[in-house]
């Protein structure tokens, strides 16, 4: 696949931007979805292998956030860049490089808000 | 011996000389008469300078700058230190003798003879005046020769402490013998020990670094005017020092240390506790009196550990007063960390925030109207007193004072021209008589007293008091004690009518120390009498004013424009059940004023006087821990910069009420400092043009409406409270909290010997 | 080192007899750099590094050569003051170009010492890529640069060099530069789940989590960044700083012959 794109990508040298991957935003779109089944259907085993206190729900829920969190991108070059980026967590993930703490950052789960209104950032502290 | 008969103003900050530099000095005004410019190259750049600049100043101009040593652009030339030796080139023009005229002084004829031959020779470019067409080479082989050859011989007898020396990294002598000096030496001989002099709990002093420059000396003739540094001996022998044991006692005195190229003179409380380039500099205002003084606040891991001035042409010019600079201990001590509540037992006991909020908003909803009342004190900024100031009017209690008082009569406090000092510090340069009523600026605004000094030293400024007699650093001619002498001048009937009907830039200052008396209003309309005939007389335009009130607080002059009352009378006369003072550390209201059962909340950063008689304490933030506005006694708005964090729970003191507003059920509409600003500037727009002084006017009108006041005067002297140097130093309940303050004050009274110092200092 | 001599001087014949249809900035620079040398005598001072005119002079003929051959990817040729030769090419011609130095007969440069990469957020390309080449058969070295910005993709050495796997690696790792086609490309240096590239200059010093062990969870927990101790910086500038002027460095222009920036066509 990869040496695929790279012939693509010489070809299209002649375009102002050289892309990743994908040529256009469907291409992209089909990259994300391709990413986001895999990961849907790595958190069962993720959940077991790593002995998470989490449900599979709790995870997919996780993994359809994280997704949601760059739904705003729209240059295809970017989405690539975020693709490969997935993948290689995801790779990591699935080879069980990663350990539980790893995994369990994506849920934050120690850190305590931050106070938006005034009297409870005056009871929390001196910062703004 | 200073104040010579002056001819002009000297140019441009170039004080009075002597010596060597009195033929530079008499050139120039001799010079100046002749209007034309004179063409001279700096580098082979042509510049042209009024007649009779100097070679520096001629090289400043350009931009290029000339190392130095003893040169101050705010002292006079000495000219001794000679590291501003350049050479210069002649023109090929022959001396024309007429061109200087008649002056018949020998040094400035010989000064001539040796510039006229035709040799080029290194001159000192400070002392040296320029003369037509020379070419200033200012890093030619010759110049840097005679630069390398200077600080050989500076170097000759200075230690090699720089490891170990306060003043490293901000020492001129390390920068300009890194820039300018050799890199080998050829000093084998011993070099020269000076015994260090003991001058007091302030000034550090480690006489042999000091490389004789004499701008001590020459700072504390001329701006302090205090002739306690001197020379003693000659060559090797010279030291700097007080000939007698005894204290350089003056309110400017560390300045000094700033003014001290080398490590001679260092500050003593900041010895050995921090390097320059490891602090943080934050720009600031100083609130510890009424002048606000433009202060560098230097902090290391959240500890202020030193203040220094900052250039203000406007107000303090670069010097700060003793008790800015060295009261900054006092916000490390008695301080107010967390809020505390009265248990049954009448004891403070520390407690929490939601706690003691709970408790202030359910007093506050317990009382309406007039059974609510503010004092505040003179530390506030006016953040804190427009917070303050909305929650009482949301309450519908208008029971807002300032602890100093001002009198309500007349006009009161709703011209603002009437509580102003209305010709600016500046504006004291352009004055030619000064009548002071009822003040010691010594002590009271040591940088207005400064600035009265200059104008006195090169402008021939007259000075006339009314009031208790005071050590002033400038003659005065002393009128009498009481208040009667005002009534005499505005009959005409006193001798001195006469000096003041020739005035032409007249200026009455009246120190609010005698508002506070129970005939303020009385002496206050008739100093806007005397104010008003005086302007007539002198026939001065309409922009010059002539009435001023100098204030002793940092926060007045902001409550009363934000419309608080001046005095706590109207409390005194209807005690309130809930009383909030906001840094009231005066004891103007004591618990004995109140009913039994009353409330009294203290909200401040000091437990100092309000604190202990509080039900309920609110620890606030400091100066230094807080961004607020002040506006000093010219009505300048000016703004302080957070430095460090407040201390433990303390907050500041605008969220602090509007926390408050919260529980009370009454939310003030303003969570932000910017929104509070909007809200400041709805009220004063004034208050928030930082640097900018709202000018006010209506003085005829003021002084129409102060006659309606029948007041019958005292027959008791006008006293300032500060009389002496003693009085200076604890003023408010920061410089109160100071151990450095403290040892001054036993230093002043016991001598310098009394105060122990660390065996390391 | 005979047969190259003989080729340099072969090339620099060719470049004349091939006229000046070619006007490069190698001409430019090695004109420039020619004249310095003439200009320069002896170097007695202790400090200063003395000229090596041969040296100078044999790179910049192989510079000019290695433009010659390939005109297409080569933008520029230049001589550092401490005499490198610099290659600027075009990133398309990174294969091309590497390929050429390790296989011609002249440059054998057979070893990857290093590959690396540099931030200059000003530039429109931000990451500047830099190959450094060993020849052992004629004991010399070239630096080879190219550019990219953090989007564009830039063919990765590996097939060319063995070694620059890892470094691809670590450049991707630290500058979140993408090489295409390389076989293994995955993080080197920083933790799994880490984000972000630190060596880019727009990523703070501090980081932005910061890690410690929670009794709670009983295991390590990533937070935002919250410094508890002052942050140490330096001012140095003092206080009562009264020349200015002379604190400029008087040597500013020390760098003309290599900061030629490589995206200048």
């Amino acid at each position: 696949m990869a040496s695929a794109a790279a012939t693509r990508g010489t070809s299209a040298a002649v375009k102002v931007v050289k892309p990743i991957f994908s040529r256009d935003l469907d291409e992209a779109k089909r990259r994300v979805r391709e990413l986001y089944r895999a990961w849907y259907r790595e958190v069962p085993n993720t959940v077991a292998l790593f002995q998470l206190d989490i449900s599979v729900r709790q995870g997919r829920d996780k993994v359809r956030e994280m997704f949601n969190k760059n739904k705003h991108v729209t240059d295809p070059r970017v989405i690539d860049m975020l693709v490969i980026k997935g993948k290689m967590e995801l790779q990591e993930t699935i080879n069980v490089w990663k350990q539980k703490t790893h995994i369990m950052r994506y849920f934050h789960e120690t850190e305590t808000p931050r106070p938006t209104d005034f009297l409870s950032k005056f009871y929390a502290g001196h910062d703004p | 011996m200073l104040r010579l008969p002056v001819v002009s103003r000297a140019l441009s900050g170039v004080a009075h000389t002597k010596g060597y530099g009195a033929a530079a000095g008499n050139v120039r005004t001799a010079a100046t008469t002749a209007s034309n410019l004179v063409e001279v190259f700096v580098d082979g750049k042509p510049v042209l300078v009024e007649p009779g600049t100097t070679v520096l100043q001629a090289c400043e101009k350009v931009g290029v700058q000339i190392p130095r040593f003893c040169y101050h652009e705010r002292l006079s030339v000495a000219g001794n230190c000679r590291m501003c030796l350049v050479e210069i080139e002649k023109a090929p023009k022959v001396l024309n003798i007429n061109s200087v005229g008649k002056s018949t002084h020998w040094l400035l004829w010989l000064a001539v003879m040796v510039l006229e031959d035709l040799n080029p020779v290194p001159v000192a470019a400070c002392a040296m005046p320029v003369m037509k067409g020379w070419n200033i080479l200012t890093n030619s082989e010759k110049t840097k020769k005679a630069r390398e050859g200077v600080m050989e011989f500076l170097l000759a007898n200075h230690p090699l402490d720089c490891p170990i020396c306060d003043q490293g990294g901000e020492c001129d002598l390390q920068d300009q013998s890194m820039m300018f000096g050799s890199d080998r030496s050829r000093f084998t001989e011993g070099k020269r020990a000076v015994e260090d002099k003991n001058i007091g709990p302030l000034i550090k002093t480690i006489m042999t670094r000091c490389i004789q420059c004499t701008r001590c000396i020459r700072f504390a003739s001329e701006i302090a005017g205090v002739d306690d540094l001197g020379t003693t001996g000659r060559g090797n022998e010279m030291q700097v020092g007080t000939y007698v044991e005894k204290m350089f006692m003056s309110e400017l005195s560390g300045n000094v240390i700033d003014i001290c190229p080398v490590g001679a003179l260092t500050s003593k409380p900041y010895a050995f506790t921090a390097r320059p380039w490891e602090t943080r500099k934050t720009e600031s205002i100083d609130v510890l009196d009424a002048v606000g003084s433009n202060i560098v606040v230097s902090t290391r891991g959240g500890e202020v550990m030193r203040i220094l001035p900052r250039l203000n042409e406007d107000v303090n010019e670069e010097w700060i007063s003793d008790k800015t600079r060295f009261a900054y201990d006092g916000l490390k001590r008695q301080r107010l960390t967390q809020p505390m509540v009265k248990d049954i037992s009448g004891q403070l006991v520390p407690t929490s925030w939601e706690d003691v909020l709970t408790r202030v908003a359910g007093a506050l909803q317990g009382a309406q109207g007039k059974d609510v009342a503010a004092i505040v004190g003179g530390l506030v900024d006016a953040e804190a007193l427009i917070a303050l100031k909305d929650l009482l009017n949301q309450l519908n209690s208008d029971n807002l004072c300032t602890e100093e008082v001002f009198p309500m009569a007349g006009a009161g406090t709703d011209l603002r021209s009437n509580y102003l000092l209305n010709t600016r510090i500046s504006g004291i340069e352009e004055a030619d008589l000064l009548l002071l009523v009822g003040t010691n600026p010594r002590y009271e605004a040591p940088l207005f007293s400064a600035r009265v000094r200059k104008s006195w030293l090169h402008n021939d400024l007259q000075v006339a008091l009314v009031g208790r007699k005071v050590d002033l650093s400038y003659t005065y001619e002393h009128l009498g004690e009481s208040a009667q002498v005002l009534q005499e001048i505005v009959a005409g009937t006193h001798p001195f009518c006469k000096n003041l009907a020739q005035a032409k830039h007249p200026v009455v200052v009246l120190g609010s120390a005698c508002l506070q008396r129970d005939d303020g209003a009385a002496v206050h309309s008739l100093v806007s009498t005397i104010a008003q005939n005086v302007r007539v007389t002198s026939g001065v335009q309409d922009s010059w004013k002539v009435l001023n009130v100098l204030h002793r607080v940092a926060s007045q002059v902001a409550a009363l424009d934000l419309g608080y009352k001046a005095g706590v009378e109207a409390i005194r006369n209807n005690p309130p059940k809930v009383l909030f003072l906001l840094g009231a550390d005066g004891g103007c209201v004591t618990r004995q004023d109140l009913p039994k059962n009353s409330l009294i909340i203290y909200q401040g950063h000091h437990g100092d006087i309000g604190a202990p008689m509080a039900d309920i304490i609110l620890p606030g933030a400091a100066y230094t821990e807080k961004c607020g506005t002040y506006v000093n006694t010219e009505g300048r708005a000016q703004q302080t910069r957070v430095a460090v964090t407040s201390p433990g729970m303390a907050r500041e003191d605008w969220k602090i009420i509007r926390a408050i507003s919260e529980l009370a059920g009454i939310t003030l509409p303003y969570d932000t400092l910017d929104e509070v600003r909007n809200r400041l500037a709805e009220v004063a727009p004034n208050l928030v043009r930082y640097d900018d002084v709202e000018e006010a006017n209506y003085f005829k009108q003021a002084n129409e409406l102060s006659k309606a006041v029948n007041q019958t005067l005292l027959s008791e002297p006008l006293v300032p409270p500060q009389l002496t140097v003693r009085d200076f130093y604890m003023t408010d309940p920061i410089s109160r909290a100071s151990q450095t303050m403290a040892k001054c004050v036993k230093a002043v009274t016991e001598g310098a010997q009394a105060v122990e110092e660390p065996s390391i200092c | 080192m005979s047969i190259f001599r003989l080729k340099m001087a072969a090339s620099l014949v060719r470049l004349v007899r091939g006229g000046l249809t070619r006007s490069f900035n190698i001409t430019r620079s090695s004109s420039v750099v020619s004249a310095r040398c003439e200009a320069t005598t002896t170097e007695t001072r202790p400090t200063v590094r003395p000229k090596d005119a041969v040296t100078h002079n044999q790179l910049s003929a192989f510079g000019e050569y290695v433009a010659e051959i390939l005109p297409k990817y080569v933008q520029q040729v230049q001589v550092t003051c401490f005499d490198e030769l610099e290659v600027m090419i075009h990133p398309d011609g990174v294969i091309p170009v590497l390929t050429f130095l390790r296989d011609h007969t002249n440059a054998q440069f057979k070893n990857m010492v290093d590959l690396t990469a540099v931030d200059i957020p000003t530039h429109q390309n931000r990451f500047e890529i830099v190959y450094n080449l060993l020849s052992l058969r004629y004991n010399s070295r070239i630096r080879v640069k190219t550019y990219t910005d953090e989007l564009t993709p830039v063919d990765s050495s590996v097939s060319v060099h063995q070694a620059a796997n890892w470094y691809e690696r670590e450049v991707w790792d630290m500058f979140g530069v993408f090489f295409a086609n390389h076989p293994d490309l995955r993080r080197i240096l920083t933790d799994y789940g880490f984000e972000g590239h630190p060596f880019r200059k727009d990523f703070p010093l501090s980081g932005y989590v910061e890690v410690r062990y929670d009794d709670e969870v009983k295991r390590v927990v990533a937070e935002p960044v919250e410094l508890s101790q002052e942050f140490r910086k330096f001012d140095l500038n003092s206080p009562w700083e009264v020349f200015p002027a002379y604190r400029e460095p008087a040597d500013a222009g020390k760098l003309e012959a290599g900061d030629k920036k490589p995206e200048s066509k």
